[in-house]
């Protein structure tokens, strides 16, 4: 089985800050990591590897000191990864990212599954996974938890809402988003951070995969970041006193005053 | 405060100064928390008066009992726990503080500087000012309870796994100054005052001058902290620390800092026999540019980690072990740069690859996360076993977990761990060993299930501090030796040489009221097994 799985470099947690001016989080000069849920959707490919054989490619888009993450998904298992990096693909909202995955992917000539981590710990939208399938024509199931049976044309996934677990059919080639799991993902190994150290990472601009650059970073964003600011915490106790029904008559009453609040 | 506030009497909702992370519990009649070191004197004074043995504490992570006090007054000082200033030397900075801080506390001031500088000299001031704007700097002694108290480590001289390059907590203290038992103080700065070959004298600050014959045993050419520091010539500074709690009640300390590396990375291998991991750690040993840790899980510790994931959530988050796993070695590299890092890297594959173990059997933590992975399931091994003889308990109340503490020489490793084999395969006692292989230091837990196997462990923990002793070895490499390890301390040394310790302590301290049972055996009292 030949999979991609996408990767993004995301800022390590204690060293996340936004620029004041560009409300954007900024990348340069800090520390960074491979996004948690990429670790789960990987390992979820080395699973399926150890059971049908095949590859597995990253590809991320980002600086140029995004193949970080590409290296680190190698010493963990990946056999290699492609970088997209390109000034044309700064500034990218979720659209215009999951376009430039989309023709990297095509380029590396497509694959029969392609995993992402549910969402990304510093855009927080998941909306990667979904969207990419859209920009490939693939069905896609997000939120998987775990594949119950592979076979060459199809995949048996199960997924896990809050109230709600299914368990669906997936016909081949699809995108599937995957979900942080109990397991703890692999962790590098001696060899594979020898092997990810040597690894030849190809960078591919916009023009390398014949993107249109009216669809890419910032010019193909339809978001607009107006504001980003920190959520003013609103903590407010109040007793209720009388019996139980009159509690819950009060409780009612407060409820719908919020409400009517939000609305 | 006044003195009946400073000293009260013990009650019931003190049962916990009774006892240490050794678990045994002991007994006493009064109990006091000095927060300054005038409020320590004024207890040694009144308790002196009293004639009342004092047990000193810190945070009672101790495993040695050394703060389980057997009658009189406990002296508690983790309220003294405060960072009292700083002094920089060229581009070295040194922090003294009170006995009471906490390590986890310790080592986050020092990684984030944030220090309360509230009352600090202008000269502490300064060198902090300096210290904010310098590279990062680290405290290296790491002993696993990140709860202990620097003023129990340096009593101890604990260490840790970082000791394999930076050596035990007496390398990285530079001066301390204390209360001794009667109320006079004693300050002594490393390289100020030695001993003249084995005659030392040193002034307390009240002019009284105390004399002492140092014991003229051999140190142990190994990882110690048997018993008093003795050397000819030796600085006298290193008599107090590792004096378990016999010579006076620190009051403050000066610790010095080192660079933080740049890069650090954790590396752990897995290997099928414990022969193969033996072989990798001489490989490791030899490399050119020294590992901080090296630290061993034999494979009693990677089942009770398999048996821990399968039956608790709490545990579910350790990485997965291949079956085939016997046992682990996890070598921590610090390093100036990435390339410096990855080219150990390439050692340590070289090392598995020669030892019969390979590079794909193996954990390699750059990250932060990862780090804090290894961190996990080092730390799950003894809090797992704790958690078996717990069980155990349940059934036997009065059974503890008994463990080696035991360090031999270069050469002599292989022929201990034959011996630790061979009497557990004898013995069919429930084990599990761990530790500091680097050092030739492994702490053998034996997990008894019933009283019967405690007495047998116990005899076994003797048999092996007799037997490492004969190897020039040391019955304690970094717990202390407190009351438990007491009665190994004349195996060691021999008696007399127990007894010029023995004086040394009467000189210090003539009453002999600190730390009563501590190095040297009290057979009247004994604390009981909780």
């Amino acid at each position: 089985m030949r999979m991609i799985v996408c990767i993004k470099q995301v800022p390590a947690a204690a060293s996340a800050s936004i620029d004041p001016l560009t409300k954007t989080i900024v990348r340069t000069g800090q520390k960074a990591v491979t996004n948690p849920f990429d670790l789960h959707a990987l390992q979820l490919a080395l699973d399926l590897r150890q059971q049908t054989g095949g590859t597995i490619t990253g590809i991320t888009m980002g600086l140029p000191a995004a193949a970080a993450a590409l290296r680190d998904g190698i010493s963990r298992g990946m056999d290699g990864g492609v970088l997209l990096s390109d000034r044309t693909f700064a500034g990218a909202d979720t659209l215009a990212t999951s376009y430039a995955l989309s023709r990297g992917i095509e380029k590396l000539g497509g694959a029969d599954l392609i995993l992402c981590g549910r969402m990304a710990t510093d855009g927080d939208t998941a909306q990667i996974g979904p969207e990419l399938a859209q920009q490939l024509g693939l069905p896609h199931v997000s939120d998987v938890c775990q594949v119950l049976e592979i076979a060459e044309d199809h995949l048996v996934v199960r997924r896990v809402w809050d109230e709600l677990e299914q368990v669906l059919h997936l016909p081949l080639p699809a995108v599937i988003t995957v979900v942080k799991s109990s397991r703890t993902p692999a962790l590098p190994t001696l060899s594979g951070m020898l092997r990810a150290k040597d690894a030849v990472i190809p960078v591919w601009t916009a023009a390398d995969v014949g993107a249109d650059p009216e669809r890419c970073g910032l010019r193909g964003s339809p978001t607009q970041v107006v504001r980003t600011f920190a959520p003013q915490a609103r903590r407010q106790a109040q007793v209720l006193g009388g019996d139980v029904g009159t509690q819950a008559q009060a409780l009612a009453q407060l409820c719908r005053e919020v409400l009517r609040e939000q609305d | 405060m006044c003195e009946t506030q400073l000293i009260r009497p013990l009650t019931g909702g003190d049962a916990e100064y009774l006892r240490d992370e050794s678990k045994q519990t002991g007994h006493a009649v009064s109990i006091s928390f000095p927060e300054t070191e005038a409020q320590v004197r004024q207890v040694m004074e009144e308790t002196a008066r009293q004639g009342l043995a004092v047990t000193l504490q810190g945070s009672r992570t101790g495993l040695a009992a050394a703060a389980v006090p057997f009658g009189g007054h406990v002296l508690n000082l983790s309220r003294m726990d405060k960072i009292c200033g700083m002094r920089q030397e060229g581009e070295r900075f040194f922090v003294t503080l009170q006995p009471g801080v906490i390590l986890q506390k310790l080592n986050r001031a020092i990684a984030a500087r944030q220090m309360d500088t509230t009352g600090w000299s202008e000269q502490s001031l300064a060198a902090y000012a300096a210290f904010c704007r310098a590279p990062a700097q680290m405290f290296t002694p790491d002993p696993t309870e990140s709860t202990a108290s620097i003023g129990g480590m340096v009593s101890c001289n604990a260490s840790g796994a970082r000791s394999y390059r930076y050596g035990a907590a007496r390398s990285h203290v530079t001066a301390v100054r204390g209360v001794l038992a009667d109320g006079d103080t004693l300050s002594l700065r490393r390289g100020q005052v030695f001993a003249k070959g084995y005659d030392l004298t040193v002034t307390t600050d009240g002019g009284r001058i105390i004399s002492v014959r140092l014991p003229q045993y051999c140190m142990p050419n190994c990882k110690n902290a048997s018993g008093y520091y003795c050397a000819p010539d030796m600085d006298a500074l290193d008599l107090l620390i590792g004096s378990d709690g016999t010579l006076l009640a620190i009051t403050e300390i000066e610790i010095a800092l080192l660079p933080a590396p740049a890069v650090t990375w954790g590396v752990t291998c897995f290997f099928e026999t414990q022969q193969q991991a033996v072989t990798y750690t001489h490989g490791v040993r030899q490399l050119p540019q020294q590992p901080a840790a090296i630290e061993y899980f034999d494979p009693e510790s990677l089942n009770v980690l398999r048996r821990q994931k399968a039956q608790h959530t709490a545990f579910a988050a350790l990485p997965d072990m291949d079956d085939a796993y016997g046992c682990a070695v996890y070598t921590e590299l610090h390093c100036d740069t990435e390339a410096q890092a990855y080219d150990l890297l390439a050692q340590l594959q070289r090392c598995a690859e020669t030892s019969g173990g390979s590079g794909h059997h193996s954990w390699v933590a750059c990250s932060d996360s990862d780090r804090d992975l290894l961190y996990f399931f080092r730390h799950a091994v003894p809090e797992s076993v704790n958690m078996q003889v717990e069980r155990y308990k349940q059934h036997h109340p009065g059974i503890t977990k008994t463990a080696a503490d035991i360090a031999v020489p270069d050469g002599c490793f292989e022929d201990m761990l034959a011996l630790y084999d061979g009497a557990l395969e004898q013995a069919g006692l429930q084990h599990a060993a761990w530790g500091h292989i680097g050092d030739n230091h492994i702490h053998v837990n034996i997990l008894p299930r019933d009283p019967a196997e405690l007495d047998a462990g116990r005899a076994l923990v003797a048999q092996w501090a007799a037997q490492a002793s004969a190897m020039g070895g040391a019955v304690s490499a970094e717990h202390g030796v407190g009351k438990l390890k007491a009665p190994l301390l004349e195996l060691m040394y021999g008696k007399e040489q127990v007894q010029a310790m023995a004086a040394v302590k009467a000189a210090f301290d003539p009453g002999w009221r600190l730390g009563r049972g501590n190095l040297f055996p009290t057979e009247k009292e004994v604390p009981v097994c909780e």
